[in-house]
C-alpha cells in the first residue's frame, strides 16, 4: 500500500494559488492537493503529515513571500530525510540568479518554472516529476499509471522484473 | 483483524486433523493433511503473500516431516523415524529440475530486457502487419503471445503496454478501439503464458509433479501439446475483440524505429539466447533435456559478462520458491499416502474419464479467476496426479494429459483485475473497465474449457 501522497502549493497571493490548483485539479485523482499562502504555514502543513499518514511527493513553490523565502523553505525541505525524496519546483517570477544557484545546490531543486505559465506546460512539468517520484521511492506504479507518464511507469514496472503468480 | 483471523484459521486447519483419528490415514499424513489445508488456506486468503506459504510449506515440511525434525529425533512424535523422509528432499525442490529450467529462462529474459531485445522482436514481429487497426491489433497480440511464453506474462504485459500507449494516443479519446489494444495485451500474454513449459509458473507446477512420477515431458512436446490450444484461443480473442471494440479509424499510427542493439554483450546473447531456444526445441533429435540446456544460459550469461550481480539479484526468485512449495507439498501428499486416502473418498471411477478430465478443467478456470494462477495448479495438479498413480484415471498417458490440462486451464482465468497481474495493469491504464474486462473473460473462460478439454481428449492422444 503507497501512502497517499500529496503535492504542496505554496504561493502568498491567494489568486495565483487559486489559478495553480485549478491547473492541477487532474491529479487530484490520485494524489491530495495542499494549499498554504506562506513557507511558514507550508512547513505547519508538513510538519503534520506524518501523523495523517500522508507524505510529501512534491512541493510547488513561489520565491518571493513574506517571511521566509520559497527557496529557503525548500533548503529546509531537502535537509530533512523525510522530505528530502519529495520534488522541488520552483513557481516565480522573481527569484534573481543568486537565489536560484542557492536552490539547485542546496534545495535539490528538480524544476524552475517562471511565471506566467501556461497550464498544460505546468501539468506536463508535474506529471514527469511526479512520475520520476513514483520511480525514485520505488513504489507501486501500478495506481498512477492511468495519470502520470504511463510509457515510463511501464518501462520501470517490466524493469522491477514483476513475476507472474 | 482479518488477517489475524486468516492466521488463526490456517493454523486451526493445521492441528486439526492431528487430533481427528481418520480410518486409515497415518501420522505424517494426518500432519499432511493439515499442511495442505492450512496452506491452501493462506494461498487463497492471502494472509502473507502466496511465496511466503510456499517457503512455510518447506519448513514445516522440515520441522514435522524429516529424519532430522526436532520432534522426530527425539522420539516424542506419533510415527516412527523410519516413516520420515530425508530432509535433503524438501530442500531439493528448491533446485529442483524444472526450476532450474525456469531460471534458465528467467536470466535470457532478463538479459534480454537489458539490451531491450524484446522491443526489437516485438518490431520484428510487427513490421509485416501493416498499419490497418485490425491487422496492428492481431500483430500486436502475436508479439505479446511469443515475448510471453518465454518472458514471464506480467514483465511482458508492462513493456508492450509501453509500446501501445504512443499508439493509443494517437486515437480520439471515445475511439472504443483503444480498449480493444490495452485488452488485447493482457490477454495475448496470458494465453501465451501457455505455450511453452517456462511460460509461465502453472506449467511448472504441473511439469514438477510430473517428473516427482517418473513422467518426463519434453519441451517441444509441450509446445506440441499446448501450441495448438494458443493460437486458436489468440484467433478467437482477436475476433471478439474486433467484435466488442471495433475501430472507428482505418489507419493506425505506429512508430516502428530503433534497431537491434549491436554492442559485443548483446550480440553474445543473441548467440546464447539463440542457441538454448533452438536446443529446447529440438530435444527430439538430440535427446538433450531441457533442464541441461537451460544451464547454457545459466552457465554462460555471467561468465561472459552479458549478465551481473544486478540482472541476477532482479531475477523473480520468489516465483521460483512459490512454485518449489508446491512441488514439494504434491510430493508429501503422495509420499505419506494422503493422496491415495483422499482419493478413496470419492468414486471416480463412476465419473468417467471424460468428466474427471472436463471437471479438472472447468474447477482449474474457476480456480484461476479468483486465485493465482500458480496457486490453482498446486491445490489441483497433485489430486491429479494422486488419481493417476492409484490406477483411478485407468492409463499413465490421462494422468499427463489432465495435469497439462489443469496447468494450461489456469492462464484460462482472465475475467477480474485481480485473476492475473497482466489483468492489473491492463486495468490500470484507465482504458479498461472491469465489466469489459469481464465479458471478455467470461468468452475465454468458456472457450479455454471446451478447446482444453477437446484438445486432451481428442487431439493429445493422437500425438503420443
Amino acid at each position: 500500500m503507497n501512502p497517499p501522497l500529496t503535492l504542496l502549493c505554496v504561493d502568498d497571493e491567494a489568486v495565483v494559488l487559486d489559478a495553480v490548483v485549478r491547473d492541477l485539479a487532474p491529479f487530484e485523482e490520485a494524489f491530495r492537493i495542499e494549499t498554504a499562502l506562506s513557507a511558514a504555514e507550508a512547513a505547519d502543513i508538513v510538519s503534520g503529515l506524518p501523523g495523517r499518514g500522508l507524505t510529501l511527493a512534491l512541493a510547488l513553490c513561489d520565491h518571493l513571500m513574506p517571511g521566509l523565502s520559497g527557496t529557503d523553505f525548500l533548503i529546509a525541505l531537502d535537509a530533512d530525510p523525510a522530505t528530502r525524496p519529495a520534488r522541488k519546483i520552483l513557481l516565480t517570477a522573481q527569484a534573481g540568479q543568486n537565489d536560484t544557484i542557492r536552490a539547485i545546490n542546496q534545495g535539490g531543486l528538480d524544476y524552475f518554472i517562471a511565471k506566467p505559465w501556461k497550464p498544460e506546460a505546468l501539468r506536463h512539468v508535474i506529471c514527469d516529476q511526479l512520475t520520476s517520484y513514483v520511480i525514485a521511492c520505488d513504489l507501486d506504479p501500478l495506481p498512477y499509471l492511468a495519470i502520470l507518464d504511463t510509457v515510463r511507469l511501464a518501462e520501470y514496472l517490466q524493469h522491477r522484473n514483476p513475476g507472474d503468480s | 483483524m482479518r488477517r489475524a483471523l486468516n492466521i488463526l484459521v490456517g493454523l486451526i486447519l493445521f492441528l486439526l486433523p492431528s487430533f481427528i483419528p481418520f480410518e486409515g490415514l497415518s501420522a505424517a499424513g494426518a500432519i499432511t493433511l493439515g499442511m495442505f489445508l492450512c496452506a491452501g488456506w493462506f494461498w487463497i486468503s492471502e494472509p502473507i503473500p502466496i511465496y511466503a506459504t510456499s517457503l512455510l510449506v518447506i519448513g514445516g515440511q522440515l520441522l514435522f516431516l524429516s529424519k532430522s525434525a526436532p520432534l522426530v529425533i527425539s522420539r516424542s512424535f506419533p510415527y516412527a523415524a523410519a516413516e520420515a523422509t530425508a530432509a535433503e528432499k524438501f530442500t531439493a525442490t528448491l533446485a529442483h529440475p524444472i526450476l532450474i529450467l525456469f531460471l534458465g529462462g528467467f536470466m535470457l529474459a532478463e538479459a534480454a530486457s537489458k539490451y531491450s531485445v524484446e522491443r526489437s522482436l516485438t518490431r520484428v514481429i510487427l513490421a509485416p502487419f501493416g498499419n490497418a487497426p485490425g491487422r496492428v491489433l492481431l500483430g500486436l497480440m502475436l508479439a505479446t503471445a511469443v515475448l510471453s511464453a518465454f518472458m514471464s506474462n506480467t514483465a511482458t504485459t508492462a513493456m508492450m503496454i509501453a509500446v501501445i500507449t504512443p499508439i493509443i494516443a494517437t486515437l480520439a479519446p471515445g475511439d472504443r478501439f483503444r480498449t480493444a489494444l490495452a485488452l488485447s495485451i493482457p490477454v495475448a500474454a496470458n494465453l501465451g503464458g501457455m505455450a511453452t513449459p517456462i511460460g509461465t509458473p502453472p506449467n511448472a507446477l504441473a511439469l514438477g509433479a510430473l517428473a516427482s512420477v517418473g513422467q518426463k515431458i519434453s519441451f517441444s512436446t509441450w509446445m506440441i501439446l499446448a501450441t495448438p490450444v494458443v493460437i486458436i484461443a489468440l484467433a478467437l480473442g482477436w475476433w471478439v475483440l474486433m467484435k466488442f471494440f471495433p475501430p472507428s479509424s482505418s489507419v493506425l499510427q505506429l512508430n516502428l524505429d530503433g534497431k537491434f542493439n549491436r554492442s559485443r554483450p548483446a550480440i553474445l546473447l543473441y548467440i546464447v539466447g539463440g542457441l538454448t531456444v533452438l536446443l529446447w526445441l529440438t530435444e527430439a533429435l538430440h535427446g538433450m533435456p531441457s533442464t541441461t540446456t537451460a544451464f547454457i544460459p545459466i552457465a554462460l550469461l555471467p561468465a561472459l559478462g552479458v549478465i551481473g550481480k544486478k540482472e541476477i539479484r532482479n531475477l523473480s526468485w520468489e516465483v521460483l520458491w512459490l512454485v518449489a512449495g508446491g512441488i514439494s507439498l504434491g510430493n508429501s501428499l503422495n509420499d505419506t499416502g494422503l493422496a491415495a486416502w483422499m482419493i478413496k473418498l470419492v468414486n471416480w471411477g463412476a465419473l468417467g474419464p471424460f468428466a474427471v478430465l472436463a471437471g479438472f478443467t472447468g474447477v482449474s478456470i474457476l480456480f484461476a479467476n479468483f486465485l493465482s494462477h500458480t496457486v490453482t495448479a498446486a491445490l489441483l495438479v497433485p489430486i491429479a496426479i494422486s488419481l493417476g498413480t492409484s490406477g483411478a484415471l485407468g492409463s499413465v498417458e490421462s494422468m499427463v494429459f489432465i495435469a497439462i490440462a489443469i496447468a494450461i486451464a489456469s492462464s484460462f482465468g482472465m475475467s477480474l483485475p485481480i485473476s492475473t497481474p497482466p489483468n492489473a495493469i491492463a486495468i490500470s491504464t484507465g482504458l479498461v473497465t472491469t465489466p469489459q474486462m469481464a465479458r471478455i473473460g467470461v468468452i475465454m473462460a468458456f472457450a479455454g474449457l471446451l478447446l482444453t478439454t477437446a484438445a486432451a481428449y481428442f487431439f493429445w492422444p493422437l500425438l503420443k
